[in-house]
């Protein structure tokens, strides 16, 4: 992996037909785009219960049926798509940045300090993701921007220990020594030579870190500790309907299988795109 | 001196048309657990595990059952909110009804082994009016009790400053339950109780597994059940496992798969699953006290107007918000007296609330005319938001989703915004005490309303959390315990409700609530504590072989 990524950026940029499955994944992921960006193309409000009409089952009026205040669960879930994709993306914005940042410490800085940070990596890794996030929140307590943070920060070293890994490899890389020969100063060489060589794995991981984002957001949401009712997200809504799952399981099933979808197209499309940047797409 | 003289032989009658009749409606009978046999362990599922296990600090109506386990209190009620002997085998009013004279049931014993006499009643008595151990209790249920006499060991006498008829439902209550008084001073962690506090009970709290389960043993020595307690002698079950279950579908769960023989706290939406299965049965009982209600923060900005507390109310349509979460299983209440209650005004019934137009023109007439982008009514710019805290130990009966469904309903129907938070205890107490709230919901299963409303709208009561500060109200409240008379005691009552409900609409009673058991029917003797309404002890029951 790390000896195909030095190889010129050009020559990863060529276009071919996706297959099918792509295609379905790439569908899905716009449609879930579309739904955050503007939700109410697809859905009415989400918070407009109906009494009379509770815990009906999917037909063509309420294509996900009702749920147990009589909400339309299909426009909670359009409306859950702006929570929780806006909770993964902003925790994996908080973890490539965090990420970038530390590993290029660790792997430009003097041998202790790296020592010191890959442990503090390698520490964190130990741990459960889900657990590091509770006990973020535990700390910061519970709502939307705490759990973007503790999912950001629980993500942090998946990021950190690639590019310091690269930034080994980079370092030693040619033009950096040529660079130093020709007598570059010290941030020149990062941003201009070590920076740009670091960063070719991270747009794949994060986009298959995200899937385990949302994943982690909708189970933390689940445990109480996302958006508080009645905000229509995608872990809280499934946690709602838990209750009521032997005698109205679409209130539970439908968006957790919103949710297993989106993951699905997300690792789809990650793995995809890891073929094309390393140019091992030999289907 | 007048004298009402109690005893065991004249209530025996009371006591088997108690038997004969409770107040629950059933779909299993008894006979399918056959005649009733010793021995056996039982496992009970519960929603609701208990703050504390120290009976004088009571606050959950759900963890009523457990408390008559170990515990037992001087009198307890029939099934017409009259007092039966317990612990006392009669008592005495004086004339001017501030002096009652208790003999006690001599040969009774904690189960640490101390005796239970006269000294040991006035023991409790001074441990509740400790500093800082139960301030609610000492401010409220004993704000007329002037001083306590052990006369000799089996005759003790409550010396009153005003006549207070609720110092019997006091000693029959949780609160006034009598705890060995060596297991008081010894206890490291009084204020949670558990297997350090001794009772006289007819089982042993001999272990508790916080987030799991309660464990009791039989007491092999107990041998004084009350008249209506359905036989005597130590209880049938060696032991019984009350275990927590918070989630209603896992109870359901646990008990149509043989986990567990009993369940309280059957949503409506999972009844058909019990009644599907010809090896379980189901029962609901109604709880006495106060209806589970809303109660609107007076102190501060909007609730402050009467139009906006009206509006509330008007805004809301009950029924179908009732029928939505509960099905039809749910009895809509519509005075902060629970309609089982002899006090109960039934006039008050169809006088308010359910009409959005209504609500939308005090709402006009009270300022809130404008409305932001998301539909919500506003004033000089402010959004009509109002709090409700919900403390997650006290939330049962779905009370959160029913919560969710009032905030999707006063949006659509009048703009506001009701928020609902659902929060551990700590929190809770911290916004009440702060006043950061609009709303508070609470029902209380005490046997006599009168001890639920001396709480909730005296101007100096413990869960006041209207903040309502009026002498009338206070002289009512009063005037309702200075007289043991049954239709004095109503007129009163009734004068407070059209006060509280219709003229000041500080309150927004919304149903009355039940109890309901599942049990499998090898299980005999399942039923309701007279009175109170809910979930009866482990005394009477059985588990045939």
């Amino acid at each position: 992996m790390t000896i195909a990524l030095i190889r010129p950026v050009a020559a990863r940029l060529t276009w071919r037909v996706p297959r099918p499955g792509v295609t379905a994944a790439a569908l899905f992921l716009l449609v879930a785009l579309t739904s955050a960006v503007w939700p109410s193309l697809f859905a009415g409000d989400p918070l407009a219960a109906d009494p009379l009409h509770v815990l009906e089952g999917p037909s063509g009026q309420h294509w996900f049926g009702t749920d147990q205040l009589g909400r339309d669960v299909f426009g909670r879930v359009v409306h859950g798509a702006r929570h929780s994709l806006t909770i993964g993306v902003s925790a994996i914005v908080i973890a490539v940045g965090a990420g970038i940042l530390l590993g290029l410490i660790a792997g430009l800085s003097h041998r202790i300090a790296d020592e010191a940070l890959s442990r503090s990596f390698d520490a964190l890794s130990a741990f459960p993701l889900v657990l590091l996030a509770l006990l973020f929140i535990a700390i910061a307590g519970t709502g939307t921007t705490s759990l973007i943070v503790a999912i950001g920060v629980a993500l942090v070293p998946h990021f950190a220990r690639v590019v310091r890994a690269q930034t080994f490899v980079v370092r030693r890389a040619a033009y950096v020594t040529h660079a130093v020969a020709f007598g570059a100063g010290r941030a020149r060489l990062v941003v201009r030579h070590v920076l740009p060589n670091v960063l070719g794995p991270i747009p794949v991981l994060a986009v298959i870190g995200l899937g385990e984002a949302i994943l982690l957001a909708a189970g933390l949401s689940f445990l109480g500790m996302g958006p508080q009712p009645p905000s229509p997200e995608w872990g809280a809504m499934i946690s709602e309907g838990r209750g009521y799952l032997h005698i109205a399981w679409w209130t539970s099933i439908l968006p957790g299988a919103v949710v297993t979808a989106t993951i699905i197209s997300l690792t789809v499309a990650g793995r995809f795109l890891q073929r094309r940047f390393e140019g091992r797409d030999l289907a | 001196m007048r004298r009402i003289r109690v005893t065991v032989a004249s209530l025996v009658a009371t006591s088997l048309l108690v038997l004969a009749g409770c107040s629950a409606e059933s779909s299993g009978s008894a006979a399918d657990a056959g005649k009733p046999v010793s021995g056996g362990s039982l496992t009970w599922a519960v929603e609701t595990e208990p703050i504390t296990f120290n009976p004088h600090l009571y606050a959950q109506a759900k963890a009523r059952l457990l408390v008559w386990n170990s515990f037992e209190a001087l009198l307890t009620h029939d099934d017409k909110g009259g007092y039966l002997p317990w612990l006392a085998t009669g008592y005495e009013v004086s004339a001017d009804g501030k002096t009652y004279t208790f003999t006690l049931r001599t040969g009774v014993t904690f189960s640490d082994g101390t005796t239970f006499d006269a000294a040991a009643v006035k023991a409790n008595v001074d441990q509740l009016r400790a500093d800082g151990y139960a301030p609610a209790v000492a401010a409220v249920q004993l704000k007329n009790l002037a001083t306590v006499e052990a006369k000799d060991a089996s005759t003790v006498v409550f010396h009153l400053t005003e006549p207070d008829v609720l110092i019997l439902d006091f000693l029959s209550s949780p609160q006034g339950a009598q705890v060995s008084p060596a297991s008081l001073k010894a206890a490291k962690n009084l204020k949670a109780g558990g297997p350090e506090l001794a009772g006289t009970g007819p089982f042993i709290l001999d272990s508790y597994t916080p987030g799991q389960q309660v464990h009791f043993k039989k007491n092999p020595a107990y041998d004084w059940a009350p008249a209506n307690a359905g036989h005597t002698g130590p209880a049938y079950l060696d032991e019984i496992t009350y275990r927590f279950l918070k989630e209603s579908s896992v109870r359901v769960g646990a008990l149509t798969s043989g986990q567990v023989q009993v369940i309280e706290g059957v949503p409506a939406t999972d009844e058909s699953l019990i009644s599907a299965s010809p090896n379980l049965s189901l029962q609901r009982g109604l709880n006495s006290g106060s209806a589970y209600s809303y109660y609107f923060n007076t102190a501060h900005a909007p609730f402050d107007d009467v139009r906006v507390r009206q509006a509330f109310r008007e805004a809301l349509d009950v029924p179908a918000v009732l029928d939505g979460v509960y099905r039809t299983t749910a009895t809509r209440a519509w005075s902060v007296i629970g309609p089982t209650s002899p006090f109960y005004d039934k006039t008050l019934e169809g006088t308010y609330s359910g009409d959005a137009a209504t609500a939308n023109t005090l709402l006009d007439a009270a300022g809130w005319a404008t409305k932001d982008p998301e539909g919500f009514r506003t004033k000089d710019g402010k959004r009509l938001t109002v709090r409700l805290v919900q403390s997650a130990p006290f939330v049962r009966d779905r009370r959160d989703v029913l919560a969710q469904a009032i905030q999707a309903a006063v949006k659509q129907s009048a703009g506001i915004d009701l928020q609902v938070q659902l929060v551990d205890q700590g929190t809770a107490t911290k916004a009440l005490a702060d006043g950061e709230y609009e709303v508070f919901d609470n029902s209380r299963a005490d046997t006599d309303a009168g001890a639920a409303l001396n709480l909730l709208l005296y101007s100096t009561g413990a869960i006041n959390r209207t903040g309502v500060k009026n002498p009338d109200l206070d002289k009512l409240l009063d005037d309702a315990v200075a007289t043991t008379d049954v239709a004095k005691r109503t007129a009163t009552y009734r004068a407070l409700q059209k006060l509280v409900i219709t003229d000041q609409a500080l309150v927004f009673p919304l149903y009355a609530p039940q109890d309901q058991i599942a049990a499998a029917k090898t299980v005999g003797g399942v039923g309701f504590e007279p009175t109170a309404g809910v979930p009866g002890s482990a005394y009477r029951l059985w588990l045939s072989k």
